[in-house]
């Protein structure tokens, strides 16, 4: 609805309306952030409606906005700050104010910094938060490069993407006459953004629709043409399709001779990853391998959308290169419904991050670094790989981190090799969680630090490409405490730093960001629908310009020193990596492990997003949890009948690592080799009589499943943890 | 049982459609259901097999069928269809909580919901008593797709769209 039916709809229920916007996803970074009008009665929200006016979501809104209200007043919302007074693990905590927090916190932080150095303090990162940027402004401020990103989404793709051909260029699904979803998920991730709605626009205008992927979800239902993929397998595809198009002479051979570096390189390289090695590995046929690579070639107005999917293997960085070199060599590079290059917005909020502050010095302290310190600060300023992190803890090495804190996210189902976040956990010197509702991990906080949620508070400003909007409050604070930049304001603060933190003042901070869009957050607050900026004309083969971009890294070297596509990546074999994208297995794969196929004869993945939940959040919200009750396994109807599994069995899924216990979904549309889940389940919910799943083994949490080998799990390049396994699936005895 | 002059009937396309349960969560919350009670459903249907599969969705409420099951089948004829606009309504003062209509419905759609008074059949009504709500009920509002919309259609596209529904669901049983 629009703002005047929104106040017409208020009037009738006797409510006032505040519109603001969503906060039940991820994607609150760039690009996402729905517009929603907030219904309160009598100080209590009750329901919303989408906003029509916001460019993102253009008044529709997810189930997951709408489940908003359950979760602000969920019962497992943390009530007050508290101190831990027990044993690690025992959960026992004595309230305290969040004065006292901050004071003891700061203190600690203080004297760590003192007898250990500032990068003793790592901070784990969510998924992109409106509060993201803080998180690293006060690191740097404190003199730590240890923001843990999760080593496993977007930036693996971003790093990839640019150092290949100078940008992370994006689908122009309006135009396009073919749009190929290589593991992306473009419903879940956003079910009423931009992405989403252009599915369905392609659609309608009759494009052509490919989904690459291992299993049938609506997006691959809706597609004409569904290549079921094998998990983690998608280097040995891209570098396929490389092949036939080089063979058939299927490439732009101007923009080759012009525009890219190592094409001859290239072509000797890709001589022996045929489509018929390729089915062999990835599981689609050779056919069906060439068909698309001559369909996307063949086709001028062609985009490819590279999802998560390709994030968490130790050939990602290949698979990305592969595609990105794909896209270039066949022409589709910066033209009218391929990939387009993006340009930063001419007028924009003055960055939250202190740029200018990276140093050296500062990236050689980073413990484990999610790219290699080269390459380093890469676009989210320094960061270290989250597991790393907590690796350190384990392995002292290349030192201990000391304080961890934990804003918006729960290691032990979030990362991998949950085993190690608990032994960490216990070892860690100071452990903080600041969180909504209860946590995985919170027994072993130190301090636990309620905040509140974007509804309970009136900052920060939003600002996505064509929207700019103010955050509302939509209700008071449920308790004593605040929002999470509010704890990291007054913490640094405590901690000496106000200087740098515009002494502390929320509103002072939100209006000097916005300066440079003339604005400040009074008058943004009277524009109910926010500020909408129309997207400039597309501008085409921005070569010249594109091409020639200073990377962040210290010394700002050119992402691409030649000045031309890395088909050849001359920096990445200066770093010792592989100057050409090669075929790497994940740790256990049916081509990889033979040897464990006997004992595991089915592989196992998970989904990043779901319909029902964001990451390992909302199982506790009963409008959500009703659509998907319980932790399903997909798998096949012949695979289960081979195993006795009937429909609704609880099934036990071993790994060579650990072991989960979920329901079996009987899945048509699944390879019958492969066998997946939906990552982030433990938390029950109460209102519905769902239960805590142990977090560890025999639970449903399915980062106890996969390796965490140094040698084996990473992508050396871009972390990206590996998602894939093997398993065997039984039937769930209870005698077992 | 009178036949109604109208027909209205929210009409669904399933190719708009990308299952994310917004209308089944939305109508959960501008209708406050209680856990468990869902006057719309959105369900995943198979057709084929691998690899030749496809899933499709269908986004399910009261169809306000031209000839009613659960009308014909209630003791207490608390269920009458509407002549101006073929409404199929439920009076809650005279619904006894028996089920049968439950047991008739080919569709699966009447709740029984514990009320002050005993439980009673609550159903989609078209947001007919939520017209406040600027007119439009919130499951077509929220819809990214555009998927759902009211429309007067008439008997026997009524008709129609039930026997295709009915077939739908038994593919569904089919899985």
């Amino acid at each position: 609805m629009d703002y005047q039916q929104a106040q017409a709809t208020a009037k009738a229920y006797g409510e006032t309306v505040v519109p603001s916007v969503c906060a039940m996803c991820g994607p609150g970074g760039p690009g996402g952030g729905c517009g929603i009008y907030a219904f309160v009665k009598n100080g209590r929200f009750t329901r919303v409606a989408g906003m029509d006016e916001c460019p993102v979501n253009r008044g529709a809104i997810c189930a997951k906005g709408h489940a908003a209200p359950q979760w602000v007043y969920s019962k497992d919302r943390l009530s007050h700050p508290l101190r831990r007074i027990g044993k690690k693990g025992e959960g026992r905590f004595e309230k305290i104010s969040w004065d006292e927090a901050i004071t003891y916190i700061a203190e600690v932080l203080i004297e760590q910094k003192k007898k250990y150095g500032p990068e003793s303090l790592a901070i784990l990162v969510p998924a992109k938060r409106s509060y993201s940027d803080y998180l690293q402004r006060f690191l740097t401020v404190h003199g730590s490069p240890n923001y843990g990103h999760s080593g496993i989404c977007v930036m693996q793709r971003a790093f990839a993407f640019m150092y290949t051909v100078g940008d992370w260029p994006k689908p122009d699904y309006d135009k396009s006459d073919l749009i190929i979803y290589w593991g992306r998920q473009p419903i879940y991730s956003g079910p009423v953004a931009r992405p989403a709605r252009a599915f369905l626009a392609a659609k309608q205008r009759g494009a052509k629709i490919v989904a690459i992927k291992p299993s049938m979800e609506p997006d691959a239902g809706l597609a004409d043409i569904w290549l079921p993929v094998r998990p983690g397998t998608d280097a040995a595809l891209a570098l396929a399709m490389l092949h036939v198009v080089i063979r058939e002479d299927l490439i732009d051979h101007v923009f080759v001779t012009q525009w890219c570096e190592g094409f001859e390189e290239l072509q000797q390289h890709v001589r022996r990853f045929t489509p018929q090695w390729a089915e062999s590995i990835c599981g689609v046929t050779s056919d069906q391998i060439e068909m698309l690579a001559r369909l996307y070639a063949n086709t001028p107005k062609a985009t490819i959308d590279v999802g998560n999917g390709l994030e968490h293997a130790p050939s990602s960085s290949d698979a990305i290169r592969a595609v990105a070199s794909l896209i270039a060599i066949t022409g589709h590079l910066d033209r009218p419904g391929s990939n387009l290059f993006s340009s930063p917005p001419e007028k924009a909020p003055k960055p939250v991050a202190l740029k200018e502050r990276y140093t050296q010095e500062l990236v050689d302290k980073l413990v484990g670094p999610e790219f290699p310190p080269m390459f380093q600060p890469f676009m989210e300023g320094p960061s270290s790989a989250y597991y790393r992190i907590i690796e350190s803890v384990l392995s002292e090495k290349p030192y201990p981190v000391r304080g961890l804190i934990a804003p918006g996210t729960q290691p032990s189902v979030s990362t991998r090799g949950t085993k190690n976040v608990f032994a960490a956990l216990e070892k860690l010197d100071f452990f903080v969680t600041a969180d909504v509702t209860r946590t995985a991990e919170m027994a072993y906080a130190d301090v636990v630090i309620p905040v509140t949620t974007p509804y309970e508070s009136n900052h920060p400003f939003h600002a996505v490409p064509g929207w700019l909007m103010a955050t509302n409050r939509v209700v008071e604070p449920l308790g004593p405490y605040k929002s999470t930049i509010e704890f990291f304001f007054d913490l640094a603060v405590a901690m000496g730093y106000g200087e740098d933190f515009w002494g502390g003042d929320i509103g002072i901070a939100m209006d000097d960001l916005l300066e440079p869009l003339a604005v400040d957050m009074e008058q943004l607050r009277q524009k109910p629908h926010g500020l909408q900026f129309k997207p400039g004309p597309p501008h085409y083969e921005q070569y010249e310009e594109v091409f020639s971009r200073l990377s962040p890294a210290i010394g700002h070297l050119p992402f691409l020193p030649h000045g031309k596509v890395a088909l050849y990546n001359t920096l990445f074999e200066e770093a010792g990596f592989s100057a050409l994208p090669q075929w790497k297995e994940p740790p256990e794969s049916l081509t990889g492990t033979v040897d464990l196929i006997k004992e595991y004869p089915l592989i196992l993945s998970d989904y990043h997003t779901s319909k029902s939940f964001s990451a390992s959040w909302q199982r506790n919200v009963p409008r959500l949890r009703e659509i998907e009750p319980e932790p399903q396994l997909h798998i096949h109807p012949d695979t289960a009948l081979a195993r006795g599994i009937i429909q609704g069995d609880w099934v036990k899924v071993l790994s060579p690592h650990g072991w989960i216990k979920v329901r079996a979904e009987l899945y048509p549309g699944i390879r019958p080799d492969t066998v997946m889940v939906l990552h982030g389940w433990w938390q029950g919910c109460a209102e519905l009589g769902y239960e805590d799943y142990p977090i560890v083994d025999g639970g449903a949490n399915v980062n106890v499943m996969y390796s965490v080998d140094a040698d084996k799990a990473y992508d050396p390049l871009v972390t990206a943890m590996s998602s894939q396994t093997l398993v065997q699936v039984t039937k769930w005895e209870d005698r077992q | 049982m009178s036949i109604s002059a109208k027909e209205y009937l929210i009409v669904f396309e399933a190719e708009k459609c990308l299952q994310c349960h917004a209308c089944e969560t939305s109508c959960s919350s501008w209708r406050e259901l209680s856990p468990g009670i869902r006057f719309r459903r959105v369900l995943n249907i198979w057709n084929g097999q691998y690899p030749r599969i496809k899933n499709f969705s269908l986004s399910l409420s009261c169809l306000h069928c031209v000839e009613p099951a659960c009308a014909a089948v209630c003791p207490v004829e608390a269920i009458t269809k509407r002549k101006q606009d073929g409404l199929v309504l439920v009076d809650q003062d005279l619904c006894i909580g028996c089920g049968a209509c439950g047991q008739a419905c080919e569709f699966n759609v009447p709740q029984m919901v514990e009320t002050g008074e005993g439980e009673k059949m609550k159903k989609c009504d078209l947001c007919f008593s939520r017209r406040d709500f600027h007119d439009i009920p919130p499951c077509i509002d929220t819809c990214p797709g555009k998927a759902l919309q009211l429309r007067e259609v008439s008997q026997s596209e009524k008709r129609q769209v039930e026997q295709t529904i009915q077939g739908v669901l038994l593919l569904a049983k089919a899985f």
